[in-house]
């Protein structure tokens, strides 16, 4: 390959491509470069020469690396590409050039960001998928979506910012900003660097930027957001804070709380976004945790996120097309006019809710295994009440609710082609990661061999994965609560969809904050006018009072007050500033 | 639709091709907006009593998975979850406790929907054609005992 292409990082080709879709008014061009540009980009990562700095540049006296592929970035931003290929193709029955623009730049970032070789790259390739990726949520051209959009970009600038200020720290104490990985959270700069990638990985209290713009984008809008934001920030902690302790509670905590919030939630794309949080804080744990095993677990279930992720957010995305809406109190009984749709959809739930022979299976027992083996009891028992959360929100909620329940009437067309091909494919990616390998280097163990410990991965494959104990313990679990759900159904003890908001922690600024902001304004509107009058009254008065004494026509000119004393102050004054010298030189 | 007599032609005396025919008809939804694709896939879900019947299949495995437990000796690191059953009864639990933890949550969480008063309708660039949704319309499922 020319060493000009092999330096070129694959994410500038999403980049320029983003860009140039801006511009091209030709719907059919626009296509093919949608499509095509993650194709040659994935071609450029796939050929490159990995633990290799591909492209450096020096900028103000600081060295920057734009791109370097290892084994742990490399399973990133090849899950990012492919996923990229995947939303071109659901857009393609719409005609937008800024939502095309965005999707490909954004993902471009993405990917960039991934295979920087150091911090300062890595900050402003993580600056602009906040960027970019507004425009996605703006699109919906919703009053709400604007508003969200707004508050997104706000936290996500936020990210950035912290992510700079830490940087500024790192760079005085360490003199580079390298990618080794932080040992000690005491140094303020670490801890700002942590907390900016906490607000992207969307940890607990952090979190409500997600569920509050993600459903509010346009249909192809959250399914590229589902991708990028969260598991880039993930790749970011796996790579500088690998073993930090911190991260295996927050990570727990993250897996836990969002299932409530998730049984109540009537938006189904909302209800994906809490989803996004519990299946995030599956990695965030297993980087905590830090183990070989458990950062394979971590790259391999975000990998496999992607995929089943982004197929039932394309089957929400398909159904809010044909139906207009996505809230579960509307709908019901779509199997009848959307069946492929449903196949897909049902796929998608049965892979993340980790049935055998389904992806997150084999990636996400990786890191609750090592969590058993470092004797985190408590966190295992978490990590078990979320596995048996996620198959209700996401594994039996969404398809039950979207297409089965309640027929809710609604007749449309099965899904547009471009769609369900889309649909198919992260399906078919979803199911082949989970198969056993019949022949070595199928199903899982492809995706096992792309891992960054490599030797780790198989020795679990070939000891554990597929052993009789564990195929009966998850299926326990699973059959067990889905059982669960059939009873409570059958005594009307789940509680029925109902339609209303779910206050969450964003109520703290878009009620409360929000509140006091627009009490400090009305305060600030009557008392504001009152201190400038007084101000004025007061100015008035003195200049007044000086114009007296002072001005061609005042007091002293004339000599007023004082009149024919003039040359008396005078000798006065005089008197004292010798008598001042005299003290100063004796 | 063509009507193929036995030479393989329709009655317009046109060749017919079947199969292709067979392909479009998959595809077709019938006249009440029904995918013949779902009655293939999913009729079974209509037929009736099937709420009783999924009940009772997922009892007797529900019980299948625990009592195969007591015969397989298993090796986790965590000393409970050793226990025969201790996965099928955490998901019970587990699944029962977040479903049920949804009545008081849904009491002190839900809100109206234009609570935060920016509520619209749904996002620019969906199916010209999708059915308006009725933004008004009270909860269609008062009562949901149809699994």
């Amino acid at each position: 390959m020319p060493s000009v292409l092999a330096s070129f990082n694959p994410g500038w080709v999403l980049i320029l491509a983003g860009i140039a879709s801006l511009f091209i008014t030709m719907r059919q061009v626009r296509q093919v470069v949608t499509i095509a540009a993650p194709l040659l980009a994935l071609v450029l990562l796939v050929t490159a020469m990995p633990n290799v700095d591909l492209a450096t540049t020096n900028m103000l006296g600081l060295k920057m690396v734009l791109y370097r592929v290892d084994s742990l970035n490399f399973i990133f931003s090849l899950a990012f590409l492919i996923a990229a290929v995947l939303n071109g193709i659901y857009a393609l029955h719409g005609d937008d050039r800024i939502q095309d623009g965005a999707a490909l730049f954004y993902a471009g970032a993405a990917v960039a960001a991934t295979l920087a070789g150091d911090l300062m790259t890595l900050f402003v390739f993580w600056e602009l998928t906040a960027i970019s990726s507004v425009f996605l949520i703006l699109r919906a051209g919703t009053r709400a979506a604007y508003y969200a959009a707004m508050r997104y970009l706000g936290v996500q600038v936020l990210s950035g910012v912290l992510l700079l200020n830490g940087l500024a720290y790192v760079l005085k104490s360490r003199g580079h900003l390298g990618l080794e990985a932080f040992t000690d959270l005491s140094d303020p700069g670490v801890l700002f660097i942590f907390i900016a990638f906490g607000i992207k990985a969307a940890f607990p209290l952090l979190h409500n930027w997600l569920q509050d713009a993600y459903p509010k984008a346009t249909v192809v809008g959250s399914v590229v957001l589902s991708v990028y934001t969260t598991k880039l920030a993930v790749y970011a902690l796996a790579r500088m804070f690998p073993g930090q302790d911190h991260l295996i509670w927050i990570g727990a905590t993250m897996t836990v709380f969002p299932v409530f919030f998730a049984v109540i939630e009537n938006d189904l794309r909302r209800v994906l976004s809490y989803s996004i949080n519990n299946q995030v804080g599956f990695m965030v744990c297993g980087v905590g945790v830090g183990t070989p095993l458990a950062l394979n677990g971590v790259a391999a279930h975000a990998f496999a996120d992607i995929f089943f992720k982004g197929l039932l957010m394309m089957s929400m995305g398909a159904v809010l097309y044909r139906t207009g809406t996505v809230k579960a109190s509307q709908l019901g009984g779509l199997h009848r006019s959307m069946p492929w749709t449903t196949v897909f959809c049902i796929i998608g739930a049965m892979s993340i809710s980790a049935f055998p022979l389904f992806s997150a299976f084999v990636t996400k027992s990786m890191i609750i295994s090592e969590v058993a083996t470092a004797g985190y009891a408590v966190i295992f028992l978490m990590l078990m009440f979320a596995s048996a959360g996620v198959l209700e929100h996401s594994g039996i909620k969404i398809p039950y609710y979207a297409f089965f329940g309640h027929d809710s009437g609604l007749r449309v067309k099965e899904a547009p082609f471009n769609m369900l091909l889309a649909m198919g494919i992260a399906a078919f990616i979803s199911i082949f990661l989970g198969l056993p390998a019949i022949v070595p280097g199928f199903g899982h163990e492809w995706l096992y061999s792309l891992l960054p410990y490599r030797e780790e991965a198989m020795g679990y494959s070939h000891h554990h994965l597929f052993s009789f104990e564990h195929i009966l313990t998850q299926f326990q679990l699973l059959v067990l609560a889905i059982f669960a759900f059939v009873l409570l159904k059958r005594i009307h003890a789940y509680p029925p969809e109902k339609r209303g908001v779910i206050l969450d922690s964003d109520w703290t600024y878009r009620k409360l904050g929000y509140g006091l902001a627009t009490w400090a304004g009305t305060v600030w509107g009557k008392a504001g006018p009152a201190m400038s009058a007084a101000f004025f009254r007061m100015t008035d008065k003195a200049y007044t009072w000086i114009e007296a004494a002072f001005s061609p026509r005042g007091e002293l000119a004339r000599g007023g007050a004082l009149n024919g004393a003039m040359a008396m102050w005078t000798a006065a004054l005089l008197g004292i500033v010798l008598l001042l010298s005299f003290m100063a030189v004796g | 639709m063509s009507d193929p007599t036995d030479n393989g032609r329709d009655t317009s005396g046109r060749f017919v091709k079947r199969t292709a025919e067979k392909v479009h008809n998959l595809h077709t939804p019938s006249a009440e907006g029904v995918h013949p694709l779902s009655q293939i896939l999913f009729g079974w879900t209509h037929s009736k009593g099937i709420g009783n019947i999924i009940f009772w299949v997922l009892l007797v495995l529900s019980i299948l998975v625990l009592s195969v437990d007591f015969f397989v000796e298993r090796h986790d690191y965590l000393k409970f979850a050793n226990y025969s059953g201790f996965y099928g009864i955490w998901g019970f639990v587990a699944f029962s406790f977040a479903v049920i933890m949804g009545w008081p949550l849904g009491h002190l969480l839900r809100r109206d929907e234009n609570y935060y008063g920016d509520a619209g309708g749904p996002p620019e660039g969906i199916d010209p054609d999708a059915p308006m949704a009725d933004e008004d319309a009270a909860p269609h499922h008062s009562s949901e005992g149809d699994v």
